[in-house]
């Protein structure tokens, strides 16, 4: 049997996985049979931890930041789209402007991190472009 | 005179004008890069330069020094005409010695900056150096301080130019710093206090030269260089375009060109251009490009702290230079960077006798611990101080926003503006009317029946009364409130209405300028 503490959306779940076909003893490269229920456990519990960091912040994409504190006033693009280096992603309600937040780089939406009417800080991810 | 004795003078010129040889020319034209004396030939007037302490050689004798020949000592120098006017330079040469500086190296730059001083003309100085000659150890560290020395000396003096064409590491950087204007050539240069692999050893960071002193990181990150171009050609054709801009010392004005631009042309663009709505953005280069003669427009700092444009201009064939917020980036805040790249300008310009245009639409400073903790009140000092203490004709025009201290920095009439115009769109108050019937009207709001209703009318009263130009021209802090369409020529009549102002300041050792 084996725990996992597996996040998702947030919330968090404890979960026990339990191997079928007993412990260790069970040989490997035996029959053919068990092989196929030892297989569902194991993607079961794979993908799980894997979402979670999926869901914060890809690694690599170019993350485009809150230059000031504000309220996001619209969102222009949706994940997925293709945008141009300047092309305007959002705007951003600051100092009494709504600001035009431009893409610093060509590519693609991977990620739209605030929802609209959101408040956000200096420095907060408010798009990924990948 | 003997033929001999002129075969012989011959000789030795060519031998000095080879340089480095044919084989380190060529790589050096294979790395993108021109020679020491291409340069100069493209930053001169044709035929006009004139070379001194060609025959200067180094006096190292250790570490098998006395046998390296160094033509020209690693660093050509002189003197021409870059439109007509004179000009002198200091020309660092890769094919010698790598550039090194060394004691007689250093004593031909100083040279440059005495001569230079003495008969008032701008100095550019093309750096493309490994560095310090090591082999003449406290000999070569000498050379950089007096080249310190004498750059301070002539700050304010005569304009000091320079230019960076290749490596410049360690020790070097620190002249260019305390020249007024540095350029840097794209991929070609780069400038840190320790490079990459010293950084490797010590902290352990991974970076390439380019991200760590390339000409971008310079122009957008660190604020250390104010123009980036292309390739060598390009950047000795912005540094004459600037010199056009520039007097060539402290007690001359900038010279004057013939305009084709109508001076009493009405650009009834001006007149629409600003979005009713004051919570709409719009780019101020627009508003520049057709204030100033044929759209011309010199950008400083161009990359950094973009809130902010500072530049020259020209307006009837008199340079000027502008300050303008930029409703587009930041919403037109001033922030720390913006209040260093600012007060650097607007001090070179007093220098150096240029008027200044200030073009208002400012919100108000930057809010947040950030700007906070990294001293924006010590920074925002600058800004002050800069306005205060320069005696060059000083115009603000408030074309929309003009809030709280940020209004005083952007020059107001109390920090000394000869000339306070503003647009009818202008909002001069010491707050935005959102936050002004918050405070003003607390009570009446607090005890309407239906507050929702009461605070917009409130907010509508306060906006119609106090979001205008008139309450500050009442005052006699506005002097007058005009067309926008007709702003060209109400400037350019208003700067030579002024061109004979005198102002003095106290007397003083020098002032204690906030850092």
């Amino acid at each position: 049997m084996k725990k996992f503490n597996i996040t998702v959306n947030g919330n968090s779940y404890e979960v026990e996985v339990e191997e079928v076909g007993g412990v260790a003893s069970a040989p490997r490269p035996a029959a053919p049979t068990p092989a196929a229920p030892k297989a569902a456990p194991a993607p079961k519990a794979a993908p799980a931890p894997k979402a979670a960091p999926a869901a914060s912040v890809p690694a690599g994409g170019e993350k485009v930041t809150a230059p000031m504190p504000g309220t996001v006033l619209d969102i222009k693009v949706s994940e997925g789209d293709t945008v141009n280096s300047g092309d305007v992603l959002l705007i951003l309600e600051a100092m009494k402007m709504e600001n035009e937040i431009m893409a610093p780089a060509t590519g693609k939406v991977v990620s739209v991190a605030v929802n609209k009417g959101a408040s956000v800080n200096s420095g907060d991810v408010l798009i990924v472009i990948g | 005179m003997s033929v001999n004795k002129l075969d012989d003078l011959k000789r030795r010129k060519e031998k000095i004008l080879a340089g480095g040889g044919e084989k380190r020319i060529a790589k050096q034209h294979d790395s993108g890069k021109l020679t020491a004396r291409e340069r100069l030939d493209l930053l001169f007037d044709e035929g006009t330069f004139v070379e001194l302490d060609a025959f200067v050689k180094h006096r190292g004798t250790n570490f098998g020094m006395e046998k390296a020949e160094s033509p020209a000592e690693g660093v050509v120098i002189g003197y021409g005409k870059v439109d007509g006017r004179l000009v002198y330079a200091y020309s660092q040469d890769f094919t010698v010695l790598g550039g090194s500086l060394g004691e007689m190296h250093a004593n031909k730059i100083c040279k440059v900056l005495d001569n230079a001083m003495k008969v008032g003309a701008p100095v550019v100085g093309i750096n493309d150096s490994g560095g310090a000659r090591i082999q003449e150890a406290v000999d070569a560290l000498s050379g950089y301080g007096k080249i310190f020395l004498r750059n301070t000396l002539a700050s304010g003096v005569i304009p000091q130019i320079t230019a960076i064409m290749g490596p410049c590491a360690g020790g070097a950087v620190y002249s260019p710093a305390l020249t007024d204007f540095v350029f840097m050539v794209d991929k070609t240069s780069q400038m840190f206090i320790t490079g990459p692999q010293v950084i490797k050893t010590v902290t352990g960071e991974d970076v390439t030269a380019e991200a760590l002193g390339g000409a971008m990181t310079h122009n957008s990150v660190s604020g250390v260089s104010q123009f980036i171009a292309s390739n060598d050609q390009a950047c000795l054709e912005d540094i004459r375009r600037l010199l056009s801009f520039l007097p060539s010392n402290n007690m001359e004005v900038a010279p004057e060109y013939d305009t084709d631009s109508d001076i009493n042309a009405l650009e009834e663009m001006l007149n629409t251009y600003i979005p009713e709505n004051p919570n709409k953005p719009y780019d101020m280069h627009e508003v520049i490009k057709v204030l100033v003669d044929q759209g011309d427009f010199m950008e400083y700092l161009p990359h950094y702290a973009k809130n902010i444009v500072t530049g020259f201009a020209r307006l009837n064939g008199k340079t000027i230079g502008i300050v303008a917020n930029q409703p587009k980036v930041l919403a037109g805040c001033l922030d720390v960077n913006a209040s260093d790249k600012s007060a650097r300008f607007i001090r070179t310009c007093d220098a150096f006798n240029i008027p200044l245009l200030n073009i208002v639409d400012v919100p108000g400073f930057l809010p947040g611990t950030e700007q906070e903790y990294d001293g924006i009140i010590r920074h925002g000092a600058k800004m002050l101080y800069a306005y205060s203490e320069a005696t060059v004709p000083k115009i603000s025009l408030i074309v929309r926003k003009a809030y709280g201290g940020a209004y005083l920095a952007m020059c107001s009439k109390d920090l000394g503006a000869d000339l306070v115009l503003a647009w009818p769109s202008a909002e001069i108050a010491v707050m935005g009317p959102q936050g002004a019937a918050n405070i003003v009207f607390r009570g009446e709001i607090k005890d309407a029946e239906d507050p929702v209703a009461t605070r917009a009318r409130l907010i509508q009263e306060y906006t119609d009364e106090f979001a205008t130009p008139y309450k500050a021209a009442e005052r006699g802090f506005v002097d007058d409130v005009i067309e926008p369409a007709a702003t060209r020529p109400r400037l350019i009549d208003a700067f030579d209405m002024l061109e004979s102002k005198r102002e003095v300041r106290p007397a003083k050792k020098h002032g204690n300028l906030p850092l």
